[in-house]
């Protein structure tokens, strides 16, 4: 039975030099075996564990606000959470809607051109036409999908130097396109 | 026993390689983007323009008037309103209502100076006796100069919305409305 078995058996015509080099290959490949086995098992683990983690919280955050030189929220010990609103930032040198960089801010203020009826206006153009844009897309979606409910809530992230009078323009012009609740978000100092 | 050598190296020959660098190369990306500050939020309404729904006959006395509890700030301190009415600084009569006292506050760069403070614990006091006149009422208007940071209203808004009594929280007026800046 062997023997036939061996007659089926392709033989290359460098055997021998194949059988060499396998057992070169087979050599190092032992070395190499020697190197692993360092174990990372555990090291996986963790790093697993830390993974599925930060993928979870990264998914709960209904807003995502990264503070930083520009952008210094003010602390409040209020409880309320985020909530997936249309979010409008203002920091030292923008304002920023749903992530998309809207208008330049000056020293607290913004630039007369870009306001309608001059220094003294509260309407600023560009906010007012971002802020349509993303309330026409959020009356889009409730057509669509009936879990989604368009309630004139926005998200206003504010820098703490901000003066009163800038937020009464924000608020103005978003209430202006039918945002007339807001959710003023601050670092909490509870917990 | 030498088989069971090669088994075992079978065993480990599972390339964890890629799986690791893609771990390592997501995890600090995910850290970076992770805020490290929780966030929370204050519900604020603005002022709703139109007929109210409820008509009120004009009354003369002062108690039937709506209490629209009103704090605004400006650079000199906080000044009250209740009914329409100042509450006066029996000290200072034409001045606001609160003087800013003395204390101390972070600059831009987050050191502490000496500076003119809001003195938040008298405005508790005077809005808890307010609170207490009037338990059913949680609306409080704030208005401010337009120079007026804004980390100076989330003050207010924190001091106005609930106080320590004892080891309990109590509500005073939650509801906030923003009503546009006197000039």
């Amino acid at each position: 039975m062997t023997e036939e078995k061996r007659t089926y058996e392709y033989i290359p015509e460098n055997y021998e030099q194949e059988i060499l080099m396998k057992k070169k290959g087979s050599k190092e490949k032992e070395r190499s075996n020697e190197m692993q086995d360092i174990n990372i098992n555990s090291l996986m683990d963790i790093l697993t564990i830390m993974l599925v983690f930060l993928l979870k919280s990264y998914a709960t955050d209904p807003i995502n606000i990264v503070p930083g030189p520009d952008l210094d929220l003010a602390k409040s010990s209020s409880l309320l959470t985020p909530a997936a609103t249309v979010s409008i930032t203002v920091s030292k040198s923008a304002i920023v809607v749903d992530n998309q960089p809207v208008l330049v801010v000056k020293d607290g203020k913004v630039e007369a051109s870009q306001k309608r009826g001059g220094e003294d206006s509260y309407f600023i153009i560009p906010l007012s036409k971002a802020l349509v844009e993303a309330a026409e897309k959020k009356r889009r979606l409730e057509a669509v999908n009936p879990t989604v409910k368009f309630d004139g809530v926005c998200t206003i992230v504010m820098d703490k130097e901000t003066p009163y009078r800038l937020l009464t323009e924000v608020m103005y012009t978003a209430g202006q396109a039918e945002f007339s609740n807001y959710k003023f978000a601050a670092i909490s100092t509870v917990g | 026993m030498a088989r069971k050598k090669r088994a075992s190296t079978i065993m480990e020959e599972i390339n964890m390689r890629p799986a690791m660098n893609l771990i390592l190369i997501l995890i600090p990306l995910l850290l970076t983007s992770m805020e490290s500050a929780k966030i929370a939020v204050i519900n604020v309404a603005t002022p709703q323009i139109g007929p109210s729904s409820v008509a009120t006959p004009p009354t003369d006395t002062p108690e039937d008037k709506p209490l629209k509890l009103t704090v605004a700030l400006t650079d000199r301190g906080i000044t009250v309103f209740a009914r329409e009415q100042v509450i006066e600084n029996k000290d200072d009569p034409l001045g606001p209502t609160i003087l800013k006292k003395d204390g101390e506050e972070e600059d831009a760069s987050g050191k502490k100076v000496n500076a003119k403070v809001y003195d938040l614990e008298k405005l508790v006091e005077i809005i808890q006796d307010i609170k207490d006149a009037n338990p059913a009422e949680e609306n409080i208007i704030i208005t401010a100069e337009p120079n007026i940071k804004f980390k100076y209203i989330m003050e207010i808004m924190d001091a106005t919305r609930e106080t320590k009594v004892g080891e309990k929280l109590k509500k005073l007026f939650p509801n906030v409305v923003l009503s546009a800046g006197i000039a």
